[in-house]
């Protein structure tokens, strides 16, 4: 079912310089929607009051744990909130691997074998164009290829969960390739011994 | 102002509990021997004055007054038919004058170009709130349309607004769609995509989520009781289902996989949920306790984006099935899928309209998209405005959407040469505000 894209080559090696960029950007983003933020409250429903930051998937073994909560506490795309294994990245409307992202695979499976009770959820991510519910079908195609690739190098498929959050997380957020091609990735967060 | 129309959260309550009750004046002059002139688009904006109410007892502040007048004159201008005429200009003091034919001079008014009037008056007590509102051709000396409300303080907006539908009907031939609400996501105060309802000019609004996660894709059903969305608050996507009366908010259990998309079938009591499992998205309809009544599409492709029409007959969503994304029509009850946009290489979020014959989507064209309709059997498509996230009015004259990327939310009339949008209906208060739903009419 993977749709090959003959002549499109990786963004893999574009756009890594701008993170530190767009972590400030993220940063001062929040800054200034912090200081926007409203003086005119709703009034509100009472049944949905959620869970607070660092609810959700219980994260032990990676640095910052899930993208959401790193969006929550304002720290997604920050340096050193990565985790031990390395994102991939997709061409845009597609989720098949790339050569260059089997290395990639091949080196977070090892670092899966060495860690025997780790286990991981591959998080899928996509640019900002296209609608938001077509792209958080997208991401999940992009998990789903990450899994079974990991899968087929030996990782044991009951170790890996799969979750899209489309495009709500980008890493970058100015409206540029560069850019997109950063925020269209998989994201492996280590979880804790199963 | 939306300060204090926030605090009137109540009123979201009691829509449905028979609160608000609207009786038709008996004219001077039948109105059905009246010969109406129907105004229309593309013509100039029909000018129309909105005194305020007479006081008949326990409004001396004026608040019920200001409250009808403000709404009717936000909801008459946003229609896009009329305009004001500036009430510096009015001659006339609405508590020294009568509001009713005969009782007042139309040369107060025709003196200063209004071609339509509104005169009404208020009589208010702890209990219980009567408005009468009266419409007047002004050069015929005619009265068009009597009304009266009755209802507690917190149903002044929504009589105002059934008053606007009202105006609407006498002078275009068809009733507006004001008395409804909006629902959307808006990050408003935060980074959160949170969902809310809200009345058509933007004002009443209403919170139906409050989680610091995503929440995305609010759809209405016909009766406006539920809200259906997706959310992030567990950690992981699911649909959710909040009752308006009740303000209870339940879970809908995936029967396999991740929800990650939905809407609700005009009932309310099933919706049509976007379910993941392996990397694929296939559409089946659900009860609300996650249990599968169909499964509506196969394999492994992306099925996302479900609409339904109001009949609830017809199902439209957007697959990649052919290669590129692109929208499908089906009916609910089964059988093949049948595509229906071949024009460019992304079209998605199809919304039908009310009376199932048209369909709105969004195509991309370069790295922005636009608003197109199509006619549910097929044909070519036509352009409408750039933006997302159509969503029809129940009158079927407008469609809201959002602007840009996240610019707020639009109102384009359909009507007229090509169309042409008419208003903004969030502010930067609403922050980045999309995907708007259209409720139908609220009801009696």
């Amino acid at each position: 079912m993977q749709r090959i894209r003959p002549g499109l080559h990786g963004w893999a090696n574009k756009g890594y310089g701008l993170g530190l960029a767009c972590w400030v950007g993220t940063l001062a983003l929040a800054a200034a929607l912090t200081a926007c933020s409203s003086s005119k409250p709703a009034s509100q429903g009472t049944g949905t009051e959620g869970a607070g930051p660092g609810m959700g998937v219980q994260n032990l073994g990676g640095a910052g744990g899930s993208s959401l909560s790193q969006f929550q506490k304002g720290t997604l795309g920050e340096p050193g909130s990565g985790g031990p294994l390395t994102d991939i990245h997709f061409d845009y409307d597609d989720y098949t691997i790339r050569p260059q992202d089997g290395e990639i695979l091949r080196t977070n499976a090892k670092w899966l074998s060495d860690h025997g009770s780790a286990r991981v959820q591959v998080e899928g991510h996509t640019d900002e164009r296209g609608s938001e519910e077509y792209n958080l079908a997208l991401g999940a195609k992009r998990a789903q290829a990450a899994k079974d690739y990991l899968t087929t190098l030996g990782v044991s498929s009951d170790r890996i969960s799969t979750i899209s959050y489309g495009k709500e997380l980008p890493l970058c957020t100015d409206h540029t390739e560069d850019c997109w091609a950063q925020n269209r990735r998989d994201h492996f967060v280590v979880q804790g011994a199963q | 102002m939306r300060q204090m129309l926030n605090d009137r959260g109540r009123q979201v309550l009691r829509l449905w509990g028979v609160a608000l009750i609207a009786l038709a004046l008996a004219s001077t002059a039948a109105a059905d021997q009246i010969k109406l002139t129907i105004i229309g688009p593309g013509s100039n904006l029909a000018p129309i004055a909105i005194s305020q109410l007479k006081n008949l007892g326990g409004d001396d502040d004026g608040t019920v007054s200001g409250q009808f007048v403000h709404t009717l004159t936000r909801d008459l201008k946003l229609s896009g038919y009329f305009r004001m005429v500036d009430p510096h200009a009015y001659i006339e003091k609405p508590q020294e004058s009568g509001y009713t034919l005969g009782q007042f001079n139309f040369a107060d008014w025709s003196s200063i170009n209004a071609q339509f009037l509104v005169k009404g008056s208020v009589s208010a007590s702890d209990q219980q709130v009567t408005v009468q509102a009266f419409l007047f051709d002004v050069a015929a000396q005619r009265q068009l349309l009597g009304k009266q409300f009755t209802g507690g303080s917190e149903d002044v907006t929504r009589m105002a607004n059934r008053f606007a539908d009202a105006v609407m009907k006498s002078v275009t031939g068809v009733q507006g769609p004001f008395d409804s609400r909006i629902a959307m996501v808006s990050t408003r105060g935060g980074r959160f995509k949170e969902i809310y309802t809200m009345a058509v000019d933007g004002e009443d609004l209403f919170r139906v989520t409050n989680n610091p996660t995503i929440n995305l894709f609010p759809s209405f059903d016909r009766r406006v009781r539920r809200v259906l969305y997706v959310s992030y608050k567990s950690g992981v996507p699911g649909l959710y289902v909040y009752d308006l009366g009740s303000r209870r908010e339940s879970q809908i259990p995936s029967p396999a996989g991740n929800l990650i998309g939905g809407v609700l079938m005009p009932s309310g009591d099933t919706v049509v949920g976007a379910v993941e499992a392996k990397g694929a998205t296939n559409l089946y309809l659900l009860g609300l306790d996650g249990s599968v009544i169909r499964r509506l599409t196969q394999g492994a492709s992306i099925n996302v984006s479900p609409a339904v029409s109001a009949d609830g007959s017809m199902l439209a969503f957007t697959s990649d099935r052919g290669g590129t994304p692109q929208v499908y029509v089906m009916s609910m009850s089964g059988g093949p899928a049948r595509r229906l946009t071949y024009k460019g290489s992304y079209n998605t979020n199809p919304a039908f309209s009310p009376d199932g014959s048209q369909i709105a989507y969004q195509s991309r064209s370069g790295g922005s998209f636009e608003i197109y309709r199509i006619s549910v059997g097929g044909g070519a498509p036509v352009y409408l405005t750039d933006g997302q996230h159509p969503a029809w009015s129940p009158d079927g004259r407008y469609i809201a959407f959002t602007i840009g990327r996240s610019g707020g939310l639009g109102l384009f009339l359909t009507q007229g040469a090509g169309g042409k949008v008419v208003g903004k209906l969030t502010t930067e208060e609403d922050g980045n505000a999309t995907d708007p739903a259209w409720s139908s009419w609220l009801g009696e």
